[in-house]
This record gives structure tokens, sequence and C-alpha cells, in this order.
């Protein structure tokens, strides 16, 4: 039992790390809370599915073509909705949801809701580690989440790039006093989250159908870990990940899987009344809260 | 190198500079000197171009409205409507009042950043130049940036702008909050950097502790100018004297 606690909440959290790290990096770096994350993530889903379908594309092209495009689509969704209101927060946050209602709410009208809407598995098989069984696609998710953060902290700590990003989004006028430009980073970290939420969808929709509502439980969760581990912290969102990632698979396992996603309620409600600003968030000042 | 003629900035209705005119030679240091709510601050960033960008931030949310009249003249060129990017490459770098550094960057990597728009790959010289005008900066370079003290902060700021190459560094009250101690070594530094035949445009409330290295300086009070000349005539001043020099 312990073995299979230990294995798949690690799949488990490596998932969820997945599922939200697009959501906190475009927050991290340009304080843009976008909402239409859980619809880039099904949009994302549906673009390969057509792609191999309609196209006739292998699915591996088929994949990386999504990502490509999904990342420009989420830096023109910067350009187009987020610009114009950028800086009234509750404007950004309406703007984005509304988006990425639309994204969902489009296949939904074009009938992209019946069963037949599958990713296939990078890898098939299975195989048993300390017996317990464990499928290659899922050991293929914690490979990548795991190459996935690498290459992110590389790229945000050892490129020209990636240090102007984050520049930007710890000081704005000090960045733009030395020649970086404040919508370029917006775009670029618009871009590069709409692009992680596709390698996400990607490699996790495999494992089931692709299915609308699921955008809607994606943004949900890309939340919940994100106010868990505390906003603009990638340490606080792998924390967070990994402690409702367990949390469920120890709840389905001993309580019984209509209480995996109390945990999460519960975690998120003790987390804001103990420490509000998240497991690893910095706690800001009073005026920058109000 | 600089010209400013008639340059006017309102936020509303609230004036912050009136039709106010200066001039920077190349290699000159000139100083800026005023009270609180002079208009020392937005000199210094509708220079950058950080009040053009608030400018045009507020016109997208339709909020405070920004004015920015008159002319910005840097080698020929009125650079008034350009963007701070742009600035930077032409030359222009400004150090902001109360030392902003990015925080939770390495002092290393707040240093490769005031390199950001540079193409060449001599950044490294830059660098280098940088921990030799300041030796306390190499021995903190792992060290992030907002755990140091408020000098050293400020040091931070003056070598990420020199790391830009700049031809004209602007200076906003480089010396607010800062001991005796760490002003004599900014005050040495900006000697230094005036050397290596950068120009510098510096504003602060309390001259006396700049005033020896100013070749020129105006004093401006509501936005306009109401005294200029060398650093000897305006100490010579009794007015300006009692209100700019604590004598």
């Amino acid at each position: 039992m312990i073995e299979t606690v230990l294995i798949y909440g690690l799949v488990n959290s490596v998932t969820l790390i997945l599922t939200a790290i697009g959501f906190s990096l475009t927050f991290g770096l340009s304080g843009i809370a976008n909402f239409s994350h859980g619809g880039l993530y099904i949009l994302s889903g549906y673009s390969a599915w057509m792609m191999m379908h309609y196209i006739g594309l292998p699915f591996a092209l088929a994949a990386v073509l999504t990502v490509i495009q999904v990342g420009i689509l989420g830096g023109l969704i910067y350009r187009a909705v987020i610009m114009p209101v950028r800086g009234i927060v509750l404007s950004e946050v309406v703007a984005t949801f509304a988006v990425g209602v639309a994204i969902l709410e489009f296949f939904r009208w074009r009938g992209f809701v019946t069963y037949d809407f599958n990713l296939p598995l990078f890898i098939k098989g299975s195989i048993g580690i300390a017996g317990v069984f464990i499928d290659y696609q899922r050991l293929f998710i914690i490979g990548i989440g795991l190459m996935l953060a690498v290459i992110l902290w590389f790229f945000t700590h050892h490129t020209r790039i990636g240090l102007a990003l984050r520049g930007m989004a710890q000081d704005e006028y000090t960045a733009l006093s030395l020649g970086i430009e404040s919508d370029w980073a917006a775009t670029l970290s618009m871009a590069l989250g709409a692009a992680l939420a596709a390698v996400a969808a990607i490699i996790i929709l495999p494992l089931g159908i692709i299915s609308i509502n699921m955008g809607y439980d994606v943004l949900l969760l890309a939340l919940a870990v994100t106010i868990l581990g505390g906003l603009e912290s990638t340490n606080g969102l792998i924390v967070g990940c990994f402690i409702l990632g367990y949390a469920r698979v120890i709840t389905g396992t001993y309580l019984g899987p209509e209480w995996m996603e109390v945990i999460y309620l519960a975690a998120i409600v003790l987390v804001l009344v103990v420490k509000p600003s998240g497991l690893c968030g910095k706690s800001k000042e009073l005026e920058e809260r109000v | 190198m600089l010209k400013i003629n008639n340059l006017t900035v309102f936020y509303e209705n609230a004036i912050a500079l009136n039709d106010l005119s200066l001039e920077i030679g190349k290699g000159e240091v000139v100083g800026v000197f005023g009270s609180n709510s002079a208009g020392k601050t937005t000199l210094m960033n509708t220079v950058a171009g950080l009040t053009l960008h608030m400018k045009h931030r507020e016109q997208r949310k339709g909020g405070e409205r920004i004015t920015i009249i008159g002319e910005l003249n840097f080698e020929g060129e009125n650079i008034i409507d350009t963007k701070p990017s742009y600035r930077v490459k032409k030359g222009i770098v400004l150090c902001r009042e109360r030392h902003p550094v990015f925080r939770d960057c390495s002092v290393q990597e707040n240093l490769k950043l005031g390199g950001y728009l540079r193409k060449d790959s001599n950044l490294g010289e830059s660098i280098e130049f940088v921990y030799k005008l300041f030796p306390n900066l190499k021995r903190l370079s792992l060290k992030k940036a907002g755990m140091l003290s408020g000098g050293e902060q400020e040091m931070l700021t003056i070598g990420m702008a020199l790391v830009a190459q700049p031809k004209l560094i602007l200076m906003d009250e480089p010396l607010l909050g800062l001991s005796p101690l760490m002003q004599e070594e900014v005050v040495r530094a900006v000697r230094e950097i005036s050397k290596q035949g950068v120009t510098i445009l510096l504003s602060e409330q309390y001259a006396r502790p700049i005033m020896p290295i100013v070749d020129r300086g105006y004093v401006i009070e509501n936005g306009t100018q109401i005294v200029s000349g060398t650093g000897e005539e305006l100490m010579d001043n009794p007015e300006v004297k009692a209100a700019y020099f604590g004598m």
C-alpha cells in the first residue's frame, strides 16, 4: 500500500506541477492571472487531435506544432485582449476568463463532446516498480515534468531573456530604465505560459478522453496550487503540488475517492487562514494588498 | 549633448514641470537642486522616458491624464516621444531614486541586467570595471541584492547603469538616505565616472556634499528654474545657500 502511495503520489504531484506551471509562470513573470489557461489547455488537446485526424500528421509533429501555435496564441491574447486593460487587475481577470470560456464553449458548440476525442499514448505498456504497476505514459509525465522544471530554472536564471523577465517581474520601472520593455516581457510570459499549458495537455490528456469540462477543472487546479504555494513563487508551486498530490492519493487510498476533492479545498482554506500569502509566498504590505 | 527646451509636465491638472529649460554639455556634471515636490524626479523620469510610459499606461486604462509638452534634444534628435528602451540604446540611463534594485536577483545578475541591450561580448569587462569602482560589490556578487545595505544598493544601481555603457547617466538623489561615509563613497564614484567621459545629470535636495564635483547647477522650485550657475555662483547666492546648502 505504501509503495502505491509513494509512486502514484509522485505521478499526481508532477501532473499537478505540469498543469499549473504555465499559469504560475505567467503570473510570476508579468503579474497576469491568465484565466484562459484551462481553455488553452483543452484547445491544445483538440488542436493536436484535429491535426492528426483532419490533416493526417503524426502525433509527435502535431504535438510540436500545437505547442508552437498555442504559444503564439498566448502572445496574441496579451496583445489583443490584455494590453488594453493592463494594470486593471479585475478587467484582466474578466478578459482572460472570457477568452477561456469562449474557447471551451466554442468546442462545445461545434460538438466536441463525444468520447471520440482522445490522444494516443507516447509510450505504450507498463512496468512493475516495487510491486506496483505503472504505465510508461505516467513515467513519461514524471520525466517531462522534471525536465521542464530544470529547463525553466535554467532559462530564468542563465539566459539573457529569462533574466530580463525576472527583472521585469521584480521592478518594472527599474527594468524599463535599463531598456527592458514591459509589454514585450508580458507578451513573452503569456506565450510561455500558454505553450506550457499545451505541453501539459499533450502529455496528460492521452491518459483519458478530452472533455471540455476538464478545462474548467484545470483552471481551478492551477489556481488552487498557486494560491497554496504562494503567488509568484515557483518553489511554492512545487511544494504546493507535492503536498496536494500526495494528500489526494493518501486520502483516496485510505479514506475513499469521494474525499479526494475535499482535501483540495480543506488545504486551501487552511493555508489562507494560517498563512494568507501561501506556503512560500512573500507577505505583502497591507497597502499593496488593498 | 542634452538640451531641454520649455519642458512642461502635468499630472491631471497639477503641474510638475513648468516651462523648464536646461542644457547639459558633453562630459559635464550638472546638478539639479530643489526641495520636495520641486519636480526633480519628474524631470529625471521624463528624460529617461518613464513619464511617457506612465502616460501611455494611464491612457490605455483611462486613468490619470499625463501631459508632456516641450522638447528633449539629445545629440540633435528630439526624443520626447520615444520609448525608454530607445533612449537606453541612445545612451541615456537612469539610476532611480531610493536605489531600486532587482531584490531577488544576485548582485552579479543585477549587473548583467544592466547590459541587457548590449550586443557586444564585453559585458564581463564592464562588470569588472564596476567591481573595481566598488570593490564591496565583488565580495557580495553572489548575494541577493535585496539583502544589501542602502549604500551598497546605491553602488549597485550606479553599477547597473554603468554596465549599460551610457553616454549620459541620470542620477536621481543618489545620496538620499545614505550615511556620510557612504555619501563620500558615492561622490568619489561619480567623480571617477565623470573622468571616464560620461556625462552626468544628478538631482539632490541637499547640495552640499555633491557640490565640489558639479560643474554647473540649476535650482528648481515648483517645476520652474529659479537660479542657475556654476557651483561657486550658486554657493555665493545667499538664498540658495540657506535653502540647499545648509549654511
